[in-house]
């Protein structure tokens, strides 16, 4: 609280205003703060420690001289082989103890896999039976999935995003270094990338749509959709992906795909925990519009998993968007 | 039967091509030479081993899309080599040591202009 600023800025909607916008760094002022220094050597302190490091290799690690070490390092080895003898011993000895494949007796196969198999198609309607586990009996722990790479790619962000105002001179020259390396101009790579990257998008968009028919779903359809956008990027260029990938379609397709995901399925916990009847219909099974929620969460999922795979390329790339 | 003997035939085939492109891999010593035998297992043998599926599999949906990892690689493969041997002269500083660049002759253009 502070007494210099007008009232309505102690306020603490203004105050969580502000904290949302990032516009007031609230350690500045607060915490004491110290800017990093560049350790520079002189001369002879660099002569010293390139004469320590000679002095060292010649003398103290230098078998002839010291049994110590000599005696260490048969050790080393001799121990080495013996640890690693000893554990692929005990993980031989597990699997022998395994059950046999293909037993019926195994402990695999009781109620639950049985459920699934018989019963998943009229209670999920999904012909492929993975995309009604995951997305159905499972969908709690697929959307622990998606967002655990949300947050994985929030990380990402804080750490490499660079920020704009600080772009200096020095920042400049190191991007031009960089674009020397860059096939950017490549003729060869920008005829064969113009026709295969509708390809990919469209085969991409082809697995997400149909993940409840066949083999298929959210995760790997995003991750062909999100190998497509690394394709267009690495060909074209950032300026081309920016006119319509940036932060801010991060933030809002992340924010729908993540809320779309937990609202629907909020409601299906909720009426199925409660015995009511659902209102979303399941469909004829095979049609591609079936399967009731299973459609919308692999759209939301696929969303999800080709952002990150983009957002992890343009971040690592020293990309900004 | 017939079916069955042909594909294994195919996988196998394309199962050898990728030994020798391993082998040729840890043989040679220098990129280039390397990139030659790499090439090799990601076209013809992928090639093969994909055909050798796709006949197994039959005529469907399928081998449809076996067709369409195949058409991918014809396109990719070629040029992620090229766009790594691109950075390879750029970037090499022992160059003159590994290969040496050919310089055109008249003899050369002569023979480009006979072409053309």
């Amino acid at each position: 609280m502070s007494r210099l600023r007008p009232s309505h800025q102690n306020k603490r909607e203004f105050r969580f205003k502000e904290w949302m916008d990032g516009s007031v760094d609230p350690y500045l002022g607060n915490l004491e703060m110290k800017p990093q220094q560049l350790t520079e050597e002189t001369k002879e302190q660099f002569d010293e420690r390139i004469q320590d490091y000679v002095r060292l290799n010649a003398e103290l690690y230098d078998t002839e001289k010291n049994k110590g070490v000599r005696m260490f390092r048969i050790l080393y080895r001799i121990s080495s082989v013996i640890w690693i003898a000893l554990l692929i011993g005990v993980m031989l000895l597990t699997v022998s103890h395994l059950p046999p494949n293909g037993d019926p007796d195994n402990p695999v196969n009781n109620e639950v896999s049985k459920r699934y198999i018989e019963q998943g198609l009229q209670e999920t309607g999904a012909v492929n039976i993975v995309t009604g586990m995951i997305l159905d009996y499972r969908a709690f722990d697929t959307f622990g999935e998606s967002n655990v790479l949300f947050i994985a790619t929030v990380t990402v962000l804080i750490l490499l995003r660079k920020n704009q105002k600080m772009h200096n001179e020095k920042d400049m020259k190191e991007d031009q270094d960089d674009e020397k390396y860059e096939p950017q101009s490549d003729t060869i790579l920008k005829t064969v990338a113009k026709v295969l990257v509708p390809v990919i998008f469209v085969f991409g968009l082809y697995v997400i749509l149909n993940g409840h028919l066949g083999p298929g779903g959210g995760f790997s359809g995003g991750a062909i959709m999100g190998a497509g956008l690394i394709l267009y990027c690495i060909t074209f260029g950032f300026e081309k992906t920016e006119r319509f990938f940036t932060e801010k379609t991060y933030k809002w397709i992340s924010f729908t795909a993540l809320s779309v995901y937990c609202l629907s399925k909020a409601y299906s916990f909720y009426t199925g925990a409660n015995g009511l009847h659902s209102h979303i219909p399941l469909g004829t099974p095979g049609a591609i519009l079936s399967s009731g929620l299973i459609f919308v969460l692999n759209i939301c999922v696929g969303m999800v998993v080709t952002i990150t795979m983009y957002t992890f390329y343009a971040m690592f790339r020293k990309g900004d968007f | 039967m017939i079916r069955t003997i042909i594909a294994a035939a195919f996988i196998i085939f394309g199962l050898l091509l990728f030994a020798v492109e391993i082998y040729g891999v840890n043989r040679f010593s220098f990129i280039m030479n390397r990139m030659h035998a790499a090439a090799i297992g990601d076209t013809l043998a992928m090639m093969s081993c994909m055909a050798g599926l796709i006949i197994y599999s039959g005529f469907n949906f399928t081998s449809l899309k076996l067709l369409l990892v195949v058409v991918f690689l014809c396109f990719s493969s070629p040029v992620s080599s090229h766009l790594i041997m691109n950075l390879e002269v750029e970037t090499n500083e022992k160059a003159n040591t590994h290969y040496e660049e050919e310089t055109l002759t008249d003899e050369d253009d002569r023979l480009d202009d006979e072409e053309a």
